[in-house]
């Protein structure tokens, strides 16, 4: 499906920004995201291509006011719901 | 856009997931940590730095590179087998007439567990959604003008691949050892947005 | 099973929007290129994604024209696109080689 995501080639995005020094990750809970996506994939409780699709879902305005690891965190709680790992309210810690 | 992002809410919801996957026994103790320590001691441009130098000095090592780069990376003591699945690696060679550039237009594909995490730039949407359609301009951003003979290929990294770019050895280097010459080839170099 | 398709042949991408994930980029459906090298055999993402089993299939990459994608650019310079691409979103450029049970 035509996905947000789906991008190349699109016009109107602007010139390509470059941070100098740039650090693998700028927070420590963007490690941990990272990790976490590498341990359930490693666990099978989703493959790649369902994290892919959990990402590509999400509503367009929200994916592109999401900063990289806040996609792949949306996608972890969502397929961690799908799954049945734990509720969306439990995940959301209400 | 904006890279100041107020990390406190989300920085507490990432521990709160953690803690609940924990109590439920997908996460052991330590888990997440022991991760993020091999990942930082895994890929890095290094690695691309010294496949490229050794491609330069190396003739024959070229051509197992451009012909199968996965496994003439091993001569190096280097695999792609290191991430969560083996990728098949591909280098792709700049000349006199060609200049290659890499990207995913679809979500972010690179090779992490060679080269380490890909810049910020790489995942933007400005460079994935621009790049395939105005390599040109693009590139102009980055500093890097391409004379007008020279054919550019954008390589879009849509399925399995991992690709890495090998650039033209700049000139006045003859001299350098093969470590000095690693030490010129950059994190831009590799995906083909620099020269070197 | 033998492959569809082979390096040096044309094909033309698919057009359809697949009701879910899936590797064909949109700028690249319903173009010619040409089949410059093959990436082995994977599942195909589309099915994965659905959580479905996957028999592997060949992977391409096809190199496309940016004017044949994008049209003629501003500055009249042409270059090239390669896009990876499984073997399920290509059909052949002419009818006439096209393979039995070849559906849609």
């Amino acid at each position: 499906m035509s996905r947000i995501n789906d991008v190349g080639g699109m016009v109107g995005f602007p010139a390509v920004i470059e941070e100098p020094d740039e650090p693998a990750f700028h927070a420590d809970w963007e490690a941990h995201v990272f990790a976490l996506n590498g341990v359930m994939l490693r666990r099978g409780v989703y493959n790649l291509d369902e994290f892919r699709d959990a990402i590509e879902r999400m509503p367009p305005a929200e994916y592109l006011a999401s900063s990289y690891y806040e996609k792949w965190f949306h996608a972890i709680t969502t397929l961690l719901a799908e799954k049945g790992i734990a509720t969306p309210e439990e995940l959301a810690g209400g | 856009m904006s890279t100041t992002h107020d990390d406190g809410p989300l920085a507490a919801r990432v521990r709160h997931v953690e803690a609940l996957l924990e109590e439920r026994g997908w996460l052991a103790d330590g888990e997440l940590d022991a991760r993020i320590d091999a990942f930082a001691a895994g890929g890095s441009p290094a690695n691309g730095a010294a496949i490229v130098a050794r491609a330069w000095v190396d003739p024959g090592f070229r051509e197992r590179l451009l012909a199968d780069a996965s496994t003439a990376i091993e001569e190096l003591g280097m695999s792609m087998a290191a991430g969560l699945q083996v990728q098949p690696l591909v280098a792709v060679a700049n000349t006199a007439d060609e200049h290659h550039v890499v990207v995913c237009t679809l979500c972010s594909c690179y090779p992490v567990a060679l080269l380490g995490p890909s810049p910020t730039w790489y995942k933007s949407e400005a460079y994935r959604s621009r790049v395939v359609r105005d390599p040109r301009g693009v590139l102009r951003e980055f500093g890097l003008e391409l004379p007008d003979a020279v054919h550019i290929t954008v390589w879009d990294a849509s399925a399995e691949t991992r690709y890495m770019v090998v650039p033209r050895r700049p000139e006045g280097t003859d001299d350098l050892s093969e470590q000095e010459l690693a030490g010129l080839v950059t994190r831009k170099g590799l995906i083909g947005t620099a020269a070197v | 099973m033998a492959d569809r398709f082979a390096p040096g042949d044309r094909v033309r991408t698919r057009t359809a929007d697949p009701p879910g994930h899936t590797r064909l980029p949109r700028y690249a459906r319903g173009v010619c290129g040409e089949i410059v090298g093959t990436c082995g055999r994977h599942p195909l993402a589309d099915e994965l994604a659905q959580g479905l089993d996957s028999a592997p299939r060949a992977v391409h990459q096809v190199r496309f024209r940016a004017s044949d994608l994008f049209g003629p650019g501003e500055d009249g310079r042409d270059h090239a696109v390669v896009v990876e691409l499984w073997e399920d979103y290509l059909e052949p450029t002419s009818p006439d080689p096209a393979p039995e049970g070849d559906p849609t």
